[in-house]
């Protein structure tokens, strides 16, 4: 009965690593977050409304890629050597990988952070999105690619630790956690080739000047290839720690081990196939790949549902476990004054939120209503907003202790701070919801106009800009007091009396789980079939039609030549005279 | 205390998005509920959750078996 890093020294120290590097990039995101809210309702206009897509990109960039993946890869780490019992096989090779990705990271921040500068000449305002034509300086791209081929080392490293530990355990089923992390990281492999022939083939060679065009059609299309599935990328260790922590936490087991297999495995059958449901207002796709599109998503309601169920009925067990009783009476024997548990309950809870109005984005035709509006961004806050971040951030006040062997520096203050971001979540994703149904747009710094006014149904649209700001600041609050609690955690005294790193063996256990769910050939090459059943025509039709590398069109930003600028003149004269 | 502290300020944060969804739910019958009422509304949640959370904790039945 010990903690983590009295078992895994080493690994602790990698484990920490990559959470601090998730850290700094929340503290970036979330203060460009807090800008970006006050700048687009009129509170605060710091900056100008030019470098609105630069406070964009590094929100996005830093808060879905590097927040999450660093945490992702911290938290799998922990998964894998917990759940097999044994150390990585190089550590070496793991923080090679880390290495990797931290480098990866500050090459990809250069170009968007300098677009602050006016000075120097690089950008890289292209949102979290990327694809055509806006176009960033190579070394975003450069930056990309080595933080995504980090994660590849990394998904490489627990797949040796697996492979070591099936040859000493040849009749043993996989661990659970490793069997989450596993499957995850196949999809990952799967997906992000869109993203690896996007940047390589076409956006990293457009940037140095090498092809003149790209098919803009085409990098959507690969880059929502890989945008949807890295959601679940996002998901996936979230839901590892509503399965196996979650219950820990309230006291009881995970009900059922076989149905956590069947939604893994799901996950990683359906998260690819549905990209193209991103697309649903681009022209050159037609409406029958789209619909396929629209039904491989409704499916992937079905594990999220399983995932509703096998965690709540694991809860209930724990609070059972714990004397309560009734049908929700049993509620109120769960531990609420652990933040740990009540960040990740509430998170969940938001997610449950998330999910229906992800169903409206899902469904074709009433997607159009909603489209490009601030809705979207009000969803994804649900997600990978909450149920993702407040997740992680819970889960930290569990981990961080077991990977430093420090006890968390203030739990009132923990428990404030996951309760203030479900507030403050609140507000903000529920006014943000309310914007888009009635048009305001997403990705605009300035959604005011000039005789033209939005007409809300209920309040006035000053009210919804005031709630999105409200609930803006409380996020930010929320945000410095995680920071600053795991800041003070890292410089506490050693303490002996840590809570164990043991996952409790769940209810109905892997012996009750058919065999073939662990066959992962099988569900790999069922995945990649899928993926070409779905995607082989479109991606098809659009080559055909617009060619690898047309129809082209300009970049953005525009570089202004002398001549370009000359051609505008004679323009603008020539439209002045007719 | 009926319940833990934790289980109280999760009970408040878990009123603010019915409180506030109330008054788009509202709408849709036709009842405008202004942003005041709203605010009234709200507090006045909070205070009978804290009123409710801190009255003494029901006494059990004594076994006459």
């Amino acid at each position: 009965m010990s903690a983590y890093i009295d078992d895994f020294p080493e690994e602790a120290a990698v484990i920490r690593a990559a959470f601090w590097s998730s850290f700094v990039a929340l503290a970036i995101g979330a203060f460009f977050g807090l800008i970006q809210t006050l700048h687009r309702t009129d509170i605060v206009r710091i900056f100008d409304s030019t470098d609105y897509y630069t406070i964009l990109t590094a929100h996005g960039v830093f808060m879905v890629i590097t927040f999450t993946i660093f945490f992702l890869v911290g938290v799998f780490t922990w998964a894998v050597t917990t759940s097999l019992d044994r150390g990585v096989e190089s550590l070496r090779f793991t923080w090679s990988w880390y290495l990797l990705m931290s480098l990866g990271t500050v090459f990809t921040a250069i170009p968007i952070l300098a677009g602050f500068v006016d000075s120097i000449d690089m950008s890289a305002d292209v949102l979290f999105t990327f694809y055509a034509p806006l176009q960033a300086h190579p070394l975003f791209y450069i930056g990309l690619t080595m933080f995504v081929i980090g994660t590849w080392l990394a998904g490489a490293d627990w797949f040796r630790s697996w492979w070591a530990w099936k040859s000493e355990n040849p009749s043993e089923r996989i661990p659970l956690p490793t069997f989450m992390v596993l499957t995850t990281m196949i999809m990952w492999y799967i997906a992000t080739l869109g993203i690896a022939v996007s940047i390589l083939a076409f956006l990293l060679p457009w940037s140095l000047g090498l092809v003149e065009t790209v098919n803009p059609l085409l990098t959507r299309t690969l880059f929502w290839y890989f945008g949807h599935p890295v959601v679940y990328f996002w998901l996936m260790p979230a839901y590892l720690m509503w399965y196996t922590l979650l219950p820990k936490f309230a006291g009881g087991r995970l009900f059922s081990d076989p149905l956590a297999r069947v939604v893994f495995v799901l996950f990683l059958l359906l998260s690819t196939p549905v990209g193209i449901h991103h697309q649903y207002l681009d022209p050159g796709i037609s409406e029958g790949f789209k619909f396929i599109a629209m039904t491989n998503t409704m499916f992937l309601l079905l594990p999220s549902l399983l995932t509703a169920f096998t965690v709540v009925a694991s809860i209930e067990h724990g609070a059972r476990q714990r004397g309560g009783e009734g049908y929700f009476a049993w509620l109120g024997a769960l531990p609420w004054r652990e933040p740990a548990f009540t960040g990740m309950a509430l998170a969940g809870l938001m997610f449950a939120a998330g999910g229906f109005s992800g169903m409206i984005n899902a469904g074709m035709n009433i997607n159009y209503l909603i489209h490009n509006t601030l809705w979207v961004p009000g969803h994804f806050h649900l997600t990978v907003g909450t149920a993702v971040a407040l997740t992680f951030m819970a889960g930290a006040y569990w981990l961080m202790p077991q990977v430093t062997g420090k006890p968390l520096a203030s739990k009132p203050i923990a428990l404030f701070q996951t309760v203030l971001w479900f507030v403050g979540m609140t507000f903000m994703s529920n006014a943000m919801h309310r914007a888009g149904l009635l048009g305001i747009p997403r990705r605009t710094a300035e959604p005011q106009y000039e005789g033209f006014e939005f007409q809300a149904a209920v309040g006035s649209v000053a009210e919804l800009d005031a709630q999105v700001a409200i609930g803006g600041t409380l996020l930010f609050v929320s945000a410095v007091l995680f920071l600053w609690n795991m800041l003070i955690t890292s410089f506490n005294r050693p303490t002996e009396t840590l809570p164990s790193n043991v996952i409790p063996e769940p209810l109905s256990g892997s012996d009750d789980s058919p065999a073939v769910l662990d066959n992962l050939k099988l569900w790999t090459l069922i995945a990649i079939v899928l993926v070409v059943l779905a995607y082989s025509l479109p991606l098809a039709s659009i080559v055909d039609r617009g060619g690898l590398f047309g129809p082209g069109g300009d970049a953005f930003p525009v570089r202004l030549s002398p001549t370009l600028v000359a051609q505008l003149l004679v323009d603008t004269v020539q439209e002045g005279l007719r | 205390m009926r319940i833990s502290r934790g289980a109280l300020l999760v009970l408040i944060a878990m009123s603010v998005p019915i409180v506030i969804e109330l008054r788009t739910v509202a709408s849709f019958v036709g009842i405008e509920v202004p942003l005041s009422v709203t605010l009234a509304l709200s507090l006045l949640v909070v205070v009978a959750l804290v009123f409710w959370a801190t009255l003494p904790p029901k006494q059990e039945p004594e076994s006459t078996g």
